[in-house]
């Protein structure tokens, strides 16, 4: 039975912040003992995983570094030569793995990418109003400007969309995000049904910690590949930060080109590009229309299995969520897929634009996304370059996701369908890149007893 | 049959590499050297042996001492790994091979103890049997097609595919000419290259 010390992990990796507004700075450190001075300011401020028994708080702080930013700092080298190889060589070094080329490719990131190897640290500030986001970084500012330990390279802002008056869970395509994140072993929640792995009696059980948190045994009973101490190690997990740039214009104007020669509508055709319809109702188990009483309920939201639609005329083999979480769908019991879940955390930003009005591309829109995982290259870039830039696992040859991948010349997504004329067989031809990275890298996520050693030079690997 | 697996036989051969006891002039490293310089996919000179879905050379150098409690352990031999899948009969492919490419044979398994060429395809075949190993546990994923015939499907799935993609949603007369248009490109299409990796 695990039990965790929700005060020793960081509360973004436990818990999924519902606040409105982020803020992610982007820092660089400016020398070692000035930067552990700095590391240890936030860490009288950094948000943990205990529970919040008087309700929210204002604002949340939390924090990770790339393995620039822990060399900065001084950690031992025989610390940093244990980290793994992708974390040690960062996202960007990783780019042909990812199919992070062309119109992906760093030489089209923002600025904050390209200066070498600056980016040492990522502070996330969360709160529900801009006010809150603006009072927290004013204060890391303070903290920054007395240690003299760190400045901020970039700032990035984020934030739930506000639509119709109401704040959303949309992205700027219009679909309803944030379904279905795993759920593991010790965290104090219960299972929601399709968040966990099969059992071979068709339940759903937590995934074990090791999954998401260093130094617990993971799905294969092992401790995860992790750095040298222990100490440092343990609680901590690593993250991968990607700001996806969505062209909301290419995205409507193919949506109602196809949609007008797709004989179920647009809005069904849209459904079937994810996996489920804009609502967030799951196409698996209401394929001909929204159904808003799937969505609300949490027992049925998530819990989706392909096993009887090995063909996909209900929901398309390729189709997003299926592709990057293919579940049952391979057979075993889902086993295959078990050690291949990503936990997703992520916000809109840029400003939204309603559907019947004119967006531009060039305009600055998007999501930051961000993975975490105890295992960079097992979890996150395996589904990336195995089921989102590629379709071998799904029978789909080189067809690439439509959302996410990077389509080049003859990008295209199958939909399967049966004799109904309201859900043919459909070939969407000619993807254009509906999303683009501008950028980002891997990060390590410490626990706080992991932040408290490198604010005080005491990580010792013997 | 172990080896067999429909109309598609898996060969196996170990062929002992000639050990002249000389490191700076030895024939394994030599024999590495000419099989990195190969070519892979069209250019491959197992492409021009009719017949062959997939071949494969391997170097391999001895049993590799694991630690306790494994017992050191040391092969005869190095050898030099060859697996095929083709169609047909064995006697049918080896003599195919030997008249199809013996200079490129001769160049790899001259260094192999007792190799008597190619010229000679009877006695070639009769070397290569020598050598056999039992292929266990064979699968061929082709759906018990022969190389020719999966090349042509391949071809044939990439043109319905783009034929699809192109004329979804046209009135029946126009599919109806348009699919009698697709029909003769296929049958006057000539199939894709042995070893091409795109159709």
């Amino acid at each position: 039975m695990i039990k965790l010390n929700l005060c020793d992990i960081q509360g973004f990796v436990s818990r999924g912040y519902t606040f409105h507004f982020a803020r992610y700075l982007l820092a660089t450190i400016h020398e070692a003992e000035a930067g552990r001075a700095f590391s240890g300011r936030l860490l009288g401020e950094v948000t943990t995983g205990e529970k919040w028994v008087n309700g929210k708080p204002e604002s949340t702080l939390n924090v990770a570094f790339t393995y620039n930013g822990l060399a900065k700092l001084g950690l031992p080298q025989p610390t940093l030569q244990s980290f793994p190889v992708e974390f040690v060589q960062g996202m960007k070094a990783r780019a042909k793995i990812l199919g992070d080329t062309g119109a992906d490719g760093p030489e089209h990131w923002d600025p904050v990418w390209q200066d070498g190897e600056r980016v040492h640290m990522w502070i996330a500030v969360y709160a529900d109003t801009t006010p809150a986001i603006d009072a927290k970084c004013k204060k890391i500012s303070d903290w920054m400007a007395a240690t003299h330990g760190a400045s901020v390279l970039q700032s990035q802002d984020a934030g739930a969309l506000f639509i119709d008056g109401k704040w959303t869970t949309k992205e700027h395509f219009g679909y309803t995000d944030g379904f279905g994140n795993p759920d593991f072993e010790g965290l104090v929640r219960d299972t929601v049904p399709g968040q966990g792995k099969l059992t071979d009696d068709g339940k759903w059980v937590p995934l074990a910690t090791g999954e998401y948190l260093l130094g617990y045994p993971d799905e294969a009973s092992e401790l995860p590949v992790s750095p040298v101490p222990y100490l440092l190690a343990t609680n901590g997990t690593f993250m991968v930060y990607r700001k996806l740039h969505e062209n909301v214009t290419a995205f409507r104007k193919y949506l109602e080109e196809k949609g007008g020669q797709y004989g179920g509508g647009k809005e069904k055709l849209a459904s079937k590009f994810v996996g489920r319809w804009r609502d967030g109702t799951p196409v698996e188990l209401s394929p001909e229309k929204p159904d808003q009483s799937i969505v609300q309920d949490n027992n049925r939201n998530t819990d989706i299995k392909y096993g009887k639609d090995p063909d996909g005329t209900r929901c398309p083999i390729g189709s997003h969520i299926r592709r990057t979480n293919p579940r049952d769908a391979f057979g075993f019991d889902g086993k295959l897929v078990n050690r291949r879940r990503i936990m997703r955390r992520g916000l809109p930003y840029g400003e939204y634009v309603p559907e019947d009005q004119p967006a531009r591309d060039e305009d600055d829109r998007g999501i930051i996304f961000m993975a975490l995982g105890a295992s960079l290259f097992r979890q996150f870039e395996f589904v990336q370059q195995q089921w989102v830039q590629y379709g071998n696992d799904a029978h789909l040859g080189n067809d690439r996701d439509l959302l996410l991948g990077n389509q080049g010349e003859n990008g295209k997504f199958i939909i399967p369908g049966t004799a109904h004329p309201q859900s043919p067989p459909f070939i969407c031809p000619h993807l254009p890149d509906f999303v683009e990275l501008r950028g980002g890298d891997y990060f390590f996520l410490p626990s706080i007893t992991a932040l408290r050693l490198i604010a005080s030079g005491t990580v010792d690997p013997r | 049959m172990a080896n067999q697996s429909g109309q598609l036989y898996g060969l196996t051969i170990l062929s002992p590499i000639i050990n002249n006891g000389s490191r700076s002039a030895s024939q394994d490293l030599a024999l590495r050297k000419h099989l990195s310089s190969l070519a892979n996919g069209v250019h491959s000179p197992f492409a021009r042996v009719a017949g062959t879905h997939f071949a494969r050379l391997v170097v391999m150098n001895d049993v590799v001492f694991v630690g306790n409690p494994s017992k050191i352990d040391h092969l005869g031999s190095q050898y030099l790994i060859f697996t095929t899948d083709f169609d047909g009969d064995l006697d049918a492919y080896l003599r195919t091979m030997a008249q199809s490419i013996p200079a490129e044979l001769d160049q790899i398994w001259k260094h192999c103890v007792g190799y008597p060429g190619a010229a000679d395809a009877g006695k070639f075949a009769d070397y290569m049997k020598k050598c056999q190993v039992e292929t266990t546990f064979y699968f061929a994923d082709v759906n018990d097609k022969t190389r020719d015939q999966t090349l042509k499907a391949l071809q044939v799935k990439a043109e319905l595919s783009a034929f699809v993609e192109e004329n979804q949603g046209r009135p029946a007369a126009e599919l109806q000419r348009a699919f009698q248009g697709l029909l003769t490109k296929i049958n006057s299409t000539p199939p894709p290259a042995p070893g091409a990796s795109r159709v």
